[in-house]
């Protein structure tokens, strides 16, 4: 009896199959048309996996089984595939988590762009498809590419080591291309201002230069985007993988500028050269304080005031003390062992709150300075826009300008410094941004809640969201219970 | 009295004019005045006032970093560097009370010119904030951007002028998606930047810098885009070499200006000394609509209230700590009294250096550096000093390690996220109390 009545279940799945919505016992498990769906997803993802562990392997793997198995995956619902590729390619690292025995990790490259055959795409098309679609998804019109972005983009030679510094580069391009919302834009190009357009302030005869840089660089980043040029490039990209990059790692030590450059620019760094060590002459340093100190006589406010801008400076760097010094106290030990130990402890905290006391003594300085400095405010209505610099200009403090006039160089010693200094830049900034947020939407939103009172009754979604946003930065919800014990 | 003064000048013969020249010369070519300009301002000549206030806009302005365009006002103007000079903390009344049109006061100009010229050291500064970058550029400063004011009310107001909140997470959302990819952006700049540095090393002919720039390494590549770079090295060592002989011919100006301050105490004694005294009596009104001024006392409010915390917090720390520490030694008091008060002095002489440390935390950094670096990648660490004490080579940088810069960062972000909590928690609190409001319904935060 039993394979009879199995044999009946067999048919009986079958036939549920076709008819996904005649089906009663659709709710203990999915229908099959889900299931299908699901099926094909499953394949779309293993093939991403597949796509991206085989971009990160050198081209020379071993044929093997894998090679079949690729082949047999390659059937019809390949088609279907082929749209999902990009979308999920950033659900890849999850999905290596949830399918981690399912394939073997060792894959071929180079056989499988023959066996998929046009119009599939390579492999490096796919991985630029890859990085591209995010790039899209964000993109909103004109951006403000970086500098980098304005580099190379003309080149057409697909041979030689430019192409790998240009591929490089066009990588960029593409992923730094669409900057985001212009709320950003301020933020962004710290990093990238040598030949922007966008930084501040126009004026600036060195940036100037950039635009038209920039503007070749648009243009050949919209060249970029066309598939047909892709082939090109992707298939330099794919040759040159191990030998272009190659090349300028083992010629990049051995070039050379050209001449008129390598000119001007000894001789634009030692005019630098000398004028910072160019010094103050003492007749001249004598006729400027004179003529210094007869001009504030005749000044109103008196001396000894600091100005607004040694006010907002001074306030700037006791910005962060509160925190450091919140340090310091929390790594006191909370309970010394030894009597020594208790006593410097002991010494340590009334040093700190000396400090503190003289912060605070500082503070009302500065407060009672400003106060006689707003005193002497001329009229500001307002479209002067701003009267105070976003970053205080270099000051030299002890009249040596010298330090001023020497090449700023931040440097680096491997890529991990480099990322981290990136990453935190960009925390700092974007903390910059939340803070100022929170303080508008404050003032926007609680004063809507707090006026509405008892007709709030109704719009218990309002607080929930209005609470999401302004507590938990939009991340958590709280949580709404209809207080019915009272009934 | 008036060939007398101009006398001087002629005594002076060629080194007034050239010295002049020199100093228009030195400043950028966007903000370059005629020498003509300032020979007429010191005699007061109304036709150069309009060309003296566009020369001081201008120059603040790109001090400021913020951006002009060639119809700005006169009036916008006016109000501009009078603004920024009280900023500054310039503090001769006679500039103020200049008329708005820009019609005269070429002579105040050319005083409060002089005045930036030393107190801002404005021709340096203008030089090392227009310099030729040519290399990879990150900054360095951890200040605020400012974000773009924008004065209009809501734009995206729906009809009867309600927004949905829902939009307003919508945004939220967006705004975050875009700083994730604008993360993963900087990475791949990161990766793609170490790359050149690295591949590039030991061609520069810079010693200080090493290896090449994108910029560079494109120049390379395709030398005929980079003309104009040429031409703007070219002109930024002209402008150099002018500051050079300014520098040679300095004390001429200032000697100049100081028979400008002769004159004008001459004009005040047969004048009238009165408005130093009306101007007194002006009317104290501090005028909170500015903006500056909004946030300078809201960080006052917020450091004092920290302090204070932190005040309160010590104080009761240390009011336990000496409860315990006097328990302690009044029971071991005959046992370890002699020995003690001998560690006694070190202890405190060592804790005096650590407090040293800390104190100087606060007064102003005078090495942060604001504007941007040239990225350099150093793999070998070096064991001389950058800037002052190192090898001849090295002198002419100044360089601040990434791991210094990263360490700002990090105590930066700590107080931020700290500022943050704060406003989230005030937020809380009142949104708690809100909700105690209504009835029937009970909030859970998570």
């Amino acid at each position: 009896m039993l394979p009879a009545g199995c044999g009946q279940r067999d048919e009986e799945e079958e036939e549920e199959r076709p008819q996904p919505g005649s089906s009663t016992e659709h709710e203990d498990r999915p229908s099959p048309k889900e299931l299908e769906e699901l099926e094909l997803l499953n394949r779309a993802l293993e093939k991403a996996l597949r796509v991206r562990k085989s971009i990160l392997k050198t081209p020379l793997e071993a044929q093997g089984a894998a090679g079949q198995e690729w082949a047999g995956e390659a059937d019809a619902p390949k088609k279907a595939e082929e749209q999902q590729v990009p979308v999920p390619a950033e659900d890849v690292p999850e999905c290596r988590k949830v399918r981690a025995g399912s394939k073997k990790p060792l894959l071929v490259k180079k056989p499988s762009p023959y066996q998929l055959r046009a119009p599939y795409r390579t492999d490096p098309e796919v991985k630029k498809l890859q990085r591209k679609a995010p790039a899209r998804c964000v993109s909103q019109g004109p951006s403000t590419a970086g500098k980098i972005s304005s580099k190379g983009m003309t080149s057409k030679q697909g041979r030689t080591h430019k192409a790998a510094a240009g591929a490089s580069a066009r990588e960029v391009c593409a992923a730094a291309e669409p900057q985001g919302t212009p709320a950003l834009s301020e933020s962004a190009p710290h990093e990238q201002q040598s030949f922007s357009g966008g930084d501040s302030a126009e004026g600036k005869n060195s940036r100037a230069a950039g635009k038209d840089l920039l503007g070749a660089g648009k243009k050949s980043c919209g060249f970029l985007a066309e598939p047909s040029r892709k082939v090109d490039t992707a298939g330099a990209w794919g040759r040159s993988s191990s030998a272009g990059t190659g090349t300028l790692q083992e010629k990049g030590s051995q070039l050379r500028l050209p001449l008129p450059y390598r000119k001007a620019y000894s001789r634009n760094s030692r005019a630098w050269e000398r004028c910072r060590q160019c010094p103050t002459s003492a007749d001249a340093a004598a006729a400027r304080s004179r003529f210094m100190e007869r001009i504030q006589m005749t000044f109103c406010s008196p001396k000894l005031t600091p100005s607004p801008a040694e006010i907002e400076e001074e306030l700037r760097g006791l910005q962060d003390v509160p925190s450091r010094l919140r340090q310091c106290v929390e790594a006191e030990p909370a309970d010394p062992p030894t009597l020594q130990g208790e006593y410097e402890s002991l010494l340590t905290l009334e040093g700190l709150q000396t400090t503190v006391s003289q912060c605070l003594q500082r503070l009302q300085q500065l407060r009672e300075a400003l106060e006689s400095q707003l005193r002497l405010r001329p009229d500001c209505t307002g479209d002067v826009g701003r009267c105070s610099p976003a970053c205080p200009p270099a000051r030299g403090h002890t009249g040596d300008t010298a330090d001023m006039l020497a090449l700023p160089l931040l440097h680096y010693s491997s890529l991990q410094e480099l990322r981290d200094l990136f990453a935190l830049k960009l925390q700092v900034s974007m903390l910059h941004q939340e803070i100022a947020l929170q303080k508008v939407l404050m003032a926007e939103l609680l004063p809507v809640l707090e006026a509405a009172g008892p007709s709030l009754q109704g719009s218990a979604g309002l607080l929930r969201a209005i609470h999401t946003q302004l507590c938990q930065g939009g991340r958590a919800f709280p949580v709404l219970v209809r207080d019915e014990l009272l009934d | 009295m008036r060939g007398r003064q101009r006398e001087q000048p002629r005594e002076r013969g060629p080194a007034l004019p050239a010295a002049v020249g020199a100093l228009c010369r030195a400043l950028p070519p966007r903000a370059r005045p005629a020498p003509d300009t300032l020979r007429r301002a010191r005699f007061d000549r109304p036709q150069a006032s309009l060309d003296f206030w566009r020369l001081l806009y201008v120059l603040l302005k790109q001090i400021h970093g913020d951006r002009w365009t060639e119809s700005d006002a006169i009036g916008a103007q006016v109000r501009f560097v009078k603004s920024a000079l009280w900023y500054h903390g310039y503090g001769r009344p006679q500039l103020q009370r200049l008329p708005a049109d820009g019609s005269v006061g070429s002579r105040e100009l050319l005083l409060a010119f002089s005045w930036l010229l030393h107190s801002l050291h404005l021709l340096e500064h203008l030089l090392v904030q227009n310099r030729l970058q040519t290399g990879d550029e990150a900054s360095v400063c951890t200040c605020e951007d400012e974000l773009p004011t924008s004065q209009e009310g809501t734009t995206e107001a729906g009809p009867e002028g309600r927004v949905d909140v829902r939009y307003l997470q919508w945004l939220n959302g967006r705004l975050r998606l875009h700083w994730c990819s604008l993360h993963a952006q900087h990475q791949e700049q990161c990766k793609l930047l170490h790359k050149i540095h690295l591949f590039t090393n030991g061609s520069h002919m810079d010693q200080n810098l090493g290896h090449f720039s994108v910029t560079e390494t494109d120049l390379i590549r395709q030398p005929e885009n980079y003309k104009q770079l040429l031409q703007l090295l070219e002109s930024e060592t002209m402008q150099l070499e002018a500051f050079l002989e300014w520098k040679q011919l300095e004390p001429v100006y200032w000697q100049w200006m100081e028979t400008v301050l002769d004159n004008m105490a001459e004009e005040r004694n047969t004048g009238e000394s009165q408005d130093a005294h009306v101007e007194k009596r002006r009317l104290p009104e501090v005028t909170s609509c500015c903006p500056w001024t909004d946030k300078l006392t809201g960080q006052m409010d917020r450091l004092s209230r920290d302090l204070m915390a932190l005040q309160e917090q010590l104080h009761q720390l240390i009011a336990q700590r000496k409860a315990a520490w006097w328990e302690k030694v009044a029971a071991r008091e005959e046992l370890e009294k002699e020995r003690f008060s001998a560690t006694a002095r070190k202890i405190q002489e060592s804790v005096e250096l650590k407090l040293r440390g800390l104190t100087s935390l606060h007064a102003p950094k005078k090495n942060e550096m604001h504007g941007s670096c040239r990225l350099v990648l150093r793999s070998k660490p070096t064991a001389s000093k950058m800037g002052f004490g190192g090898c001849v080579s090295r002198k002419a940088v100044s360089a601040v390690g990434a791991a210094e810069v990263i360490r700002e960062l990090q105590v930066r972000e700590t107080s931020l996220q700290r500022e943050l909590e704060q406003l989230r928690q005030e937020c809380r609190h009142r949104l708690d109390e809100i909700a105690g409001g209504l009835e029937g319904v009970i909030c859970i935060s998570p």
